[in-house]
């Protein structure tokens, strides 16, 4: 046979795999968390329901899965960037690229620089790496494709690079919303050339996912940031609408469902807590009140010196307030749970913002929300769970536990009517979706952290530890 | 230029050689190849290019070592080619001459083991103590003696050269500055000798949290860092319920062979900070793990504590085990009628009740036993410490024990057994009022018995090698007369209280030594595991200390802690200390910090280091056992009841502070330093979230006590979810198996029995 037939076969094997029930992105399609799948098991555990399992290197990226593949990212002990792809339904390995990025630039844990977690069109694998920018790799052969390069993020408080590209259409489209220079760009898929690229000169660091939103007759591009939720034209990056409604900090990611956007995020502190506070709280190193160039991160000096208008070598009062923070866009924390009608047009804020809560109430600064029917699902540290009606916002249950402490990082996914909800400590709890709180189990995965969203596809579910990727299906003796 | 004309005396050593020459030499080792065979020689080409001297950015420099020099200046001259390549990409070539045109040249040695520093320094080396070391540049050409007057003072010279280019040791491994002091081997003139000669670390111990919970492997990483801190001995601590010894008296077999008291620390399942186990269902030290009989465990035990005493050898260090005669495992009160049960957790330990006075036969026949039995086992120890019981129960006899002890000495010339009794009583130690006298009185009956034990020397004898022997924990009402009660020629260590803040607030009591007619070294203790889990430091008041005994002319120190991941900063002071007066704790941070993690985030750390400091002196002065790692120590708040003292938010504010403080250095952090500040900060988020829990036991305790059901849940949830938090925490950052060891003791401690207590009210 000879190797264009082999690979027109190959191709035309992964089209017929290809299914409703991929995973094709960070939290599956369009970011919603939930997949079509069915007969996904209750209980399971490192050695209960395991289909198969790989180590995999240091990494907290999400796997995705399409074609009955499996798309992996995470770096060797010799902090080599590595991405391959596994059999989805035996674990075997395909193929795997490892890559010198070159100098790594500083994170905090628990991030990782194998934080992003990569999309998938089925024909290419497209990840971004903060120390070069975005790459594309042939899923069948693990081939690199092309790279784009994109400038090194930086962060004030060095929280590290940790957003996800998603394929719309032909193009590849990535929110790098950092301290420095904030943008959205768009790519080619199949070359990586240049189609657009936005500013977002009014954000600071954040890492949501950018969603699709069908309302009003048109797909928005909608990206959730510092204060605003903004809808993109995804054709050519103009701005359609702003709804000035979130808070300063944005970690997690929005779902849409039925036109609508949810958001629900907790950005540390209160309303009035604006960067310039956690500015002089930990840059501050000898807490006099004012910011010296030296405490600065060295990515920063240029802005620095632009914002010190006395030029005397130190930011204070209202030199620090702006320096770093947009001045247009002057929020500050608060914990809100959020309705936004799509399709808008202008500042939606005052006709599009459908419901908000912002008082008592719990949603997670990491873990995103999950949409599932007429109930929206927030989990935060604590195993504090939650849920809304996402018609009215109003709470079905609140603040109850679900029997698993510690911290979550991972965001909530679902299936077959059962909610999946990975804690850092290692074990997944299965809440029941329903408007009364229910856990079904709380499944051990043997101890490692998770940090990862987990994945699912074709009755599988795929769930990454620390040093691990398990595959837990029925399927399993 | 006059650099041919330089005095370059180590020349004379080596014929001249060019450069080409040494290369061709190189090209021919051993046999020249036979000239038919051209295969070979492309083969033996290729493998020569394939060897070939990598490319090196920095500066070549040799190092030369004798060829019959003691093996520990051999190791010497290794470190100091490994730590050149690292520091500088130097291109490090070893060798037993100085060879001809050498540019960078560092002789390693003393005149006596190295003829090269012989012919270069000739009378001018220095007159130095044993442990003198020096870095002196010779001639002016770039030369260098790295050396000591001895083989082990030779390798901390080589450490303190490290350690002016930027090199920081500590504990649990090096930093490497991020930018170097700049190479040179010039202007060097530098000689060291100790203030205080003995600086002794203890080992093995009790409790999970402790080195006895490290594995060999783990220890000898220790041990490295150890003599990189010129520390000179290893005391291997141990205690008779252990599995280091084997011994048998009067047809009764030692069986008891255990580490931490038996307890066991399962880390499977519903175990917060499990990831740091690495997905192990149990905790153990690993040299133990699956070692379930005596039999396996005794042979684990005596490997461990024989490599131990090997691998402090191979650094220089001497080695001394610390026992304690008067103790034994309960099975052989079978064999000494009427001995006491002691009170020690589990019950494990039997020492001398009233019927064994201090000239018994038997008791004296089944301690040579013990003592026997541990010097036959580790033949190659230098010293032994005999320990006297910490909790001496042992009080029947002492006025007949005193007028032996004054006959055999003449100690009643001298003072009385009233005056002593009274000095007991009214001391401020943790050992005063009955307890000091009880202490005392032990203490006399114990000596007596030691005297009575060693004037044949017959139990302590050894075939062809000396062994020192100290006394440790002699009652400090008897410091003025040590010298008459102390069996003749042994050494005293002292432990006077449990905290180096309660020792240093009564050193007066320390001047009593008579340290000239016993050579005296003072227990310092790091962190006190009465105090417990939490971070501690206690920096300011080991320098005081250190400040008292070093006027005192007293040996030097043994330390004593559990945990030593919170030690970096006093480790560092002390090792400094041991060769500098001028050390301060001030000045010794940011000769650590200022490397590790550049100037600017000094100040920080310094602040967050003192705020842990003052915590600790809180603790110390309010609940000496706040969080001591046994059996009940959350629990036991459950049924104080009261409220939590407002003490505790002081502490709990403190170290909040001092996270901040920390997490901010953290920021201005040098890459290579930020896991070291990163550990601390996340240390004291432990603490914080440790003492909200048991705030909340204390409430959940009280609202217990007003049958406020829904209450006692609530706090109780709130117990339970911050000692989650506390162990996630110290998870995230767990290093060494002491962290790791905090971990499973507190889940087994205080996590689990919350737990059950949460899950049976919610039944």
């Amino acid at each position: 046979m000879s190797r264009s037939w082999l690979m027109t076969l190959s191709m035309l094997i992964f089209v017929a795999v290809a299914r409703g029930e991929d995973w094709p992105q960070f939290r599956g399609v369009n970011g919603s968390g939930v997949s079509g799948s069915r007969s996904l098991p209750v209980h399971f555990s490192h050695k209960d329901k395991v289909l198969w399992q790989i180590k995999l290197g240091e990494g907290v990226s999400s796997p995705i899965v399409a074609g009955g593949r499996v798309f992996t990212t995470e770096m060797t002990p010799s902090q080599r960037f590595v991405v391959s792809c596994h059999e989805a339904a035996s674990g075997k390995e395909m193929w795997r690229r490892e890559l010198d990025m070159g100098p790594l630039p500083r994170i905090t844990q628990p991030n990782s620089h194998a934080s992003c977690t990569p999309a998938t069109d089925g024909k290419r694998v497209y990840v971004h790496f903060s120390a070069v920018g975005l790459l594309a790799f042939d899923a069948t052969s693990g081939a690199e494709v092309w790279r784009h390069p994109l400038p090194k993020p930086a962060y004030l408080m060095h929280w590290g690079a940790s957003s996800s590209p998603i394929v719309h259409r032909d193009m590849v489209i990535f929110v790098m919303d950092d301290d420095l220079l904030p943008y959205v760009i768009a790519v080619d898929a199949a070359t990586g050339k240049h189609r657009w690229k936005t500013l977002r000169p009014d954000m600071l660091a954040g890492y949501a996912l950018p969603v699709m939103c069908e309302a009003n007759g048109r797909t928005d591009l909608v990206v959730a940031g510092t204060g605003r939720l903004i809808g993109y034209d995804p054709s050519n990056g103009k701005e359609l609408w702003t709804c000035k409604s979130l808070p300063r900090i944005n970690m997690t990611s929005p779902v849409v469902k039925d036109g609508v956007v949810y958001v629900a995020v907790q950005s540390y502190g209160d309303p009035s807590r604006t960067l310039k506070f956690a500015l002089l709280e930990w840059l501050d190193t000898n807490q006099d009140g004012k910011l010296a160039r030296a405490e600065v991160p060295e990515e920063f000096r240029k802005k620095f010196d632009l914002s010190d208008r006395n030029k005397d070598g130190f930011l204070t009062g209202e030199e620090i307030d702006t320096a770093f923070q947009h001045p247009s866009n002057m929020v500050g924390g608060g914990s809100i749970i959020q309705a936004i009608k799509g399709g808008g047009h202008g500042d939606v804020t005052r006709t599009h913002l459908l419901w908000n809560r912002d008082k008592k109430i719990f949603p997670s600064n990491m873990s995103s929300p999950l949409v599932l029917g007429n109930r929206l699902y927030v989990v935060k540290k604590g195993g504090i769970g939650s849920c809304f009606d996402t018609a009215t916002g109003k709470g079905m249950w609140e603040k109850k536990r679900i029997d698993n402490l510690g911290e979550y990082y991972a965001s909530p996914v679902a299936a077959d009517g059962k909610i999946y909800v990975a804690g850092q400590n290692g074990f997944v709890v299965v809440l029941a979706d329903g408007p009364n709180q229910k856990t079904l189990a709380r499944n051990d995965m043997g101890g490692r952290q998770i940090i990862a969203t987990p994945a699912i596809a074709d009755g599988r579910l795929f769930i990454r530890t620390a040093d691990t990727l398990f595959c837990i299906s029925n399927e399993a003796k | 230029m006059r650099q041919h004309a330089a005095f370059r005396p180590w020349e004379s050593e080596a014929p001249a050689q060019t450069r080409k020459q040494r290369i061709d030499e190189t090209a021919r080792p051993g046999p020249r190849p036979p000239s038919t065979t051209t295969r070979r020689a492309i083969v033996a080409s290729l493998i020569l290019l394939a060897s070939a001297p990598a490319v090196f950015a920095g500066p070549r420099v040799d190092v030369v070592v004798a060829d019959d020099a003691p093996k520990l200046e051999k190791f010497a001259a290794a470190e100091l080619a490994a730590q050149l390549k690292r520091l500088f990409d130097a291109d490090v070539r070893v060798a037993a001459k100085v060879p001809a045109a050498a540019g960078n040249l560092i002789l390693i040695g003393s005149p006596a083991t190295n003829p090269a520093i012989a012919r270069a320094i000739g009378a001018n080396w220095p007159k130095l103590s044993d442990q003198g070391h020096l870095l002196k540049s010779v001639g002016d050409a770039g030369a260098l003696i790295v050396g000591g007057a001895s083989p082990v003072a030779t390798l901390w010279a080589v450490y303190e050269l490290g350690h002016r280019y930027g090199i920081r040791y500590l504990l649990h491994g090096d930093y490497y500055p991020a930018q170097p002091a700049k190479f040179k081997l010039d202007s060097f003139d530098l000689v060291f000798e100790p203030e205080l000669r003995l600086r002794a670390w203890r080992t093995i111990n009790d409790f999970a949290i402790g080195p006895e919970s490290w594995g060999l492997a783990d220890q000898k990483k220790m041990l490295h860092q150890l003599a990189k801190l010129k520390f000179n001995r290893v005391v291997l601590a141990v205690y008779p319920w252990q599995p280091f010894v084997h011994y048998e008296f009067r047809g009764v077999k030692k069986q008891t062979g255990m580490l931490w008291y038996g307890q066991r620390y399962p880390v499977a399942g519903d175990t917060p900070g499990r990831d740091a186990f690495g997905g192990a269902t149990e905790f153990d030290n690993p040299d133990f793990a699956g070692k379930r009989t005596y039999e396996e465990r005794l042979k684990a035990g005596v490997t461990l504590a024989s490599g131990i005493i090997d691998a402090a050898h191979e650094l220089g260090m001497s080695a001394a085990l610390a026992m304690s005669p008067l103790e034994f495992p309960k099975e052989f009160a079978k064999v000494l009628p009427g001995a006491k049960v002691l009170h020690t957790l589990e019950n494990l330990v039997i020492g001398p009740g009233d019927r064994q006075p201090p000239d018994d036969p038997l008791l004296k026949q089944l301690t040579a036993t013990q003592i026997r039995a541990y010097l036959d086992t580790y033949p190659r120890l230098d010293a032994l410490y005999l320990t006297m019981p910490e909790f001496p129960d042992w009080v029947e006899h002492h006025e007949k024990a005193w007028h032996r002890l004054d006959a055999r000495t003449g100690i009643g010339k001298h003072t009385d057994l009233a005056t002593l009794i009274d000095a007991a009583r009214k001391r401020k130690l943790t050992a005063s009022g009955e307890r000091g006298i009880r202490a005392l009185k032990g203490n006399i009956a114990a000596l007596d018995f030691l005297h009575g034990l060693m004037p044949d020397g017959a139990p302590l004898k050894r075939r062809g090698s000396q062994l020192d022997v100290t006394i440790l924990d002699v009652d400090p009402a008897l410091y003025p007369v040590l010298d008459k009660v102390l069996p003749s020629g042994t050494e005293a260590l002292h432990f006077v209280d449990y905290t180096a803040r309660r020792v240093a607030e009564q050193r007066s009591l320390l001047a009593a030594v008579p340290a000239k007619a016993v050579k005296s070294s003072l227990i310092l203790t790091l962190a006190d595991d009465n105090v417990g889990v939490l971070p501690q430091l206690a920096t300011n008041h080991l320098h005081e200390l250190v400040t008292e005994i070093r006027k005192l002319g007293w040996q030097g120190f043994s330390t004593r802690y559990w945990i030593p991941g919170d030690l970096e900063a006093s480790v560092f002071y002390l090792a400094r200390a041991g060769f500098d007066g001028r050390i301060t704790p001030k000045s010794a941070y940011h000769e650590l910090f200022a490397p590790m993690c550049g100037p600017g985030a000094v100040p920080a750390l310094a602040k967050g280091f003192a705020m842990i400091e003052e915590a600790t002196t809180l603790i110390d002065r309010n609940d000496l056992g706040f969080t001591f790692p046994v059996p009940g120590m959350v629990m036991r708040h459950y049924d104080a009841k009261s409220p939590p003292p407002a003490w505790w938010k002081k502490v709990s504010d403190l170290y909040g502070s001092a996270m901040d403080e920390i997490y901010r250095a953290q920021q201005r952090a040098h890459p290579q330093a930020r896991p070291l500040t990163l550990y601390h900060a996340k240390r004291c988020e432990f603490a914080i979230h440790y003492i909200a829990c048991l705030e909340a036991v204390r409430r959940a305790g009280l609202a217990r006590d007003k049958k406020d059901r829904d209450g006692q849940v609530e706090h109780l949830e709130s117990a339970v979810e911050a000692m989650h938090n506390a162990l996630s925490t110290l998870g995230e950052v767990a290093r060494d198996q002491s962290d790791r060891g905090v971990i499973a003791v507190v889940n087994a401690h205080g996590y689990r029995p919350l737990r059950a207590e949460l899950d049976r009210l919610r039944k």
